[in-house]
């Protein structure tokens, strides 16, 4: 057997079998096969010990099944393999907001924000959790960054309007809901918001008013 | 063919040295093979005894020459090709494996499909990880070469793999045996003197396995290639190799080097026109025998023209074409610059049939440097009618006009685009790369089933699913591989159809685990 090598480019020569378990996997537990799914990132995970990819997957597993010391374990499993995986650190955060230690939820899906600020399991996640904690300023933050990468993205768009109005920015509440009507002019639940941001608003002015 | 036991008589040749853990894997594919008549040639080419391995096989059929002396792997093939009575003969290395319909494809393909007398399928590289008992884990298994036919690229260099190929027996009678002296690239060698008599035919079924371990490889021929003088006088020796005539595939070239004294310059010309001729050749030098017979050189296909030394161009090229038997005819002075494919990019189009024209005035060619490659036919007519003109006047006078060559048909175009998109996947342009894999469809280059999966692979890494759906299907329905399934599976995830993409992923696995796999 002769051929040269450098005429033909090698092609996932080390991760093809791998990532064919670990996309298995994947697929078994969306469609609630937890026990297929546990076998093939087993099987991933020997192919590929140093991955932290079925570690992730074996650890949604286990949230969903709620054995939550089980999904821990995974979770930092894929973290020692991978620290700067998103995915991981959320997944952490997951755990600790199912045993709801707010606080350190917020700090976990924030650390997976800032190693991917696309991610959105974190982003929403740490939307609940502030929510649960009342503190919305990162969370604004975060949501106008994820905008940024995702513009039109109505769903985020009205999180982050129903944000501005539950901490009284009524104009940046307004006109977020504004864009997403003009988008989607049959969204009620935006029309809805607007609805009422636009009565507080006349609420505040007429406080105003009445001030001066 | 429905009787497996009814066809043609097989050799299958199987080399062996110091890989007795392998070998039961490889012999056991052949003796299990769906095509029964075969005759078996197990040659131990001095590495350690595997006696017990062949007894306990128990198979008749086998053949077994237990070389004493390490010799080469050429020196094995031949021997046990001096006793092969198969019509067909196919190759098999020691770590390699055999799908069980790998001979009856092949034998079927060669006696009912084509006129070809070489046939070739496809051929799954494995990567593997090797544990300390020698056990492999198979990390990837990848269709790495599925290229047609390109005989101008077998001139060049190698496109298929020893392991896929089935000719006919015969045919070396004509091409003449291995050659002895060579220690690598030993399957180039055959492929390359085949191709002077046959066309070969790609078929597309992937019907073995060869191995490839991850880090250092115990491969005789990559360790060898590691020897990059050696390596390269090997593929010298190939490129030089004239097989007996008449070749029923290949117009010779017959290249007269124009001098009017033989010096150090003359013999670097010389040196740099072996260098980079690719093409099968022979080069011409008129010049006294004494003088010729004092140039020291190993060169091969170098052929003295007797003429005594001071002879105009003009006359060296009428004493030349007496003894020139090429059907063309390369006219090059001291003095030109000879780089890569110097002649080949005018010769192509007229080798190919892509052109009406008489001959071509290569690229760098000016007065005072003339260099045509030109039909054999029209020069000699053009000197028989003008003698005593200079060959361009002669030419010109006869009515024969020379062509420059254009860039659309100069040869190696879909080599040059694949590399392009190589260099974008390096990149990480995807969407270039994509692109240049689709104009090499749209464009008819060949290479579609190839083509298919790379693009596929490079729309799912670009992001746009749809095109990677589209491109990975193709290749699916016709013959699946682990990386269309994969980008197959990926792209139906993304459009959340799980269980399209699980059963996509399933018959992935079912490849990776198994050692064969019928998909028919």
């Amino acid at each position: 057997m002769e051929i040269s090598e450098d005429l033909f480019l090698t092609r996932n020569k080390e991760k093809q079998h791998y990532d064919v378990m670990k996309e298995l996997g994947d697929c078994y537990a969306s469609t609630g096969e937890f026990e297929k799914a546990q076998q093939c990132y087993d099987k991933a995970s020997s192919l590929g010990p140093d991955e932290a990819g079925p570690y992730i997957g074996l650890g949604v597993i286990a949230l969903q099944s709620g054995l939550l010391d089980d999904a821990e374990m995974a979770f930092r499993v894929a973290c020692r393999l991978d620290n700067k995986n998103a995915e991981a650190w959320s997944g952490l955060a997951m755990v600790a907001q199912k045993r709801e230690d707010h606080e350190r939820a917020f700090d976990l899906y924030l650390k997976g924000l800032e190693l991917d600020a696309d991610n959105l399991t974190a982003l929403l996640g740490l939307f609940q959790t502030s929510c649960q904690m009342g503190s919305f300023d990162k969370v604004i933050h975060y949501l106008k960054l994820y905008l940024d990468m995702h513009p039109g993205d109505t769903s985020v768009m009205f999180t982050l309007a129903a944000l501005y109005m539950k901490g009284r920015q009524f104009e940046e509440s307004r006109n977020i809901l504004g864009n997403i009507l003009t988008l989607e002019p049959s969204n009620k639940d935006a029309a809805n918001l607007l609805e009422e941001v636009e009565h507080s608003l006349a609420h505040a002015r007429q406080l105003g008013v009445g001030a001066a | 063919m429905s009787n497996y036991n009814n066809g043609p008589l097989v050799t299958v040749l199987i080399p062996t040295y110091n890989r007795p853990h392998y070998l039961p894997i490889a012999i056991d594919s052949v003796v299990n093979q769906q095509y029964k008549n075969l005759e078996i040639f197990v040659m131990n080419d001095g590495g350690v005894d595997v006696s017990d391995i062949i007894d306990a096989c128990g198979d008749k059929r086998i053949n077994f020459i237990n070389g004493k002396e390490n010799r080469g792997l050429p020196v094995r093939i031949n021997q046990a090709l001096s006793q092969a009575q198969g019509k067909y003969v196919c190759y098999l290395g020691d770590d390699d494996l055999f799908y069980p319909n790998h001979v009856n494809t092949l034998v079927e393909t060669l006696e009912y499909k084509t006129d070809c007398q070489l046939a070739y399928s496809d051929l799954y590289k494995v990567y593997c990880r090797i544990g300390a008992d020698g056990s492999r884990t198979v990390l990837s298994k990848i269709v790495e070469i599925s290229r047609d036919f390109d005989r101008f690229f077998m001139f060049n260099f190698n496109h298929t793999l020893h392991v896929s190929l089935m000719h006919r027996r015969d045919l070396l009678d004509k091409a003449g045996p291995s050659n002895e002296s060579l220690n690598v690239l030993i399957d180039w060698d055959l492929t390359r003197r085949l191709v002077f008599y046959t066309d070969f035919f790609h078929v597309h079924d992937i019907t073995g396995e060869f191995y490839a371990p991850l880090g250092k490889s115990d491969r005789i021929s990559v360790k060898r290639r590691q020897n990059l003088e050696e390596y390269t006088r090997n593929v010298m020796t190939i490129r030089t190799t004239r097989p007996p005539k008449p070749w029923d595939k290949v117009d010779d070239l017959s290249i007269i080097f124009l001098t009017d004294r033989f010096d150090q310059k003359a013999g670097n010309a010389l040196g740099s026109i072996w260098k980079n001729t690719c093409y099968p050749n022979e080069v011409y030098l008129p010049m006294p025998p004494e003088q010729f017979a004092a140039i020291n050189t190993q060169m091969p296909n170098l052929v003295n023209v007797p003429a005594p030394m001071g002879l105009s161009y003009q006359q060296q090229v009428d004493t030349s074409l007496e003894k020139c038997q090429g059907e063309y005819i390369a006219i090059v002075p001291r003095g030109y610059p000879i780089q890569e494919m110097w002649v080949e990019d005018s010769l192509y189009p007229m080798v190919q049939g892509l052109t009406d024209e008489i001959g071509y005035e290569l690229e760098e060619s000016n007065e005072q440097l003339w260099v045509v490659v030109i039909r054999k036919e029209a020069l000699v007519n053009a000197r028989r009618q003008y003698p005593s003109l200079s060959v361009k006047e002669s030419l010109a006078r006869s009515g024969y006009h020379l062509g420059k060559i254009k860039p659309e048909q100069i040869p190696f175009q879909f080599d040059e685009l694949y590399n392009q998109g190589q260099k974008f996947e390096k990149d990480g342009d995807w969407i270039s790369a994509g692109l240049i894999y689709e104009h090499l469809l749209d464009n008819k280059y060949g290479n579609e089933i190839w083509m298919n999966s790379l693009a596929a692979e490079s729309f799912l890494n670009a992001g746009q699913y749809d095109k990677a759906l589209a491109y990975s299907s193709k290749v699916n329905e016709v013959r699946p591989t682990v990386d269309t399934l994969l980008v197959e599976a990926k792209a139906k995830k993304k459009q959340k159809d799980y269980s399209s993409a699980i059963g996509a992923l399933e018959k992935a696995v079912g490849v990776l685990g198994t050692r064969q796999l019928q998909w028919k």
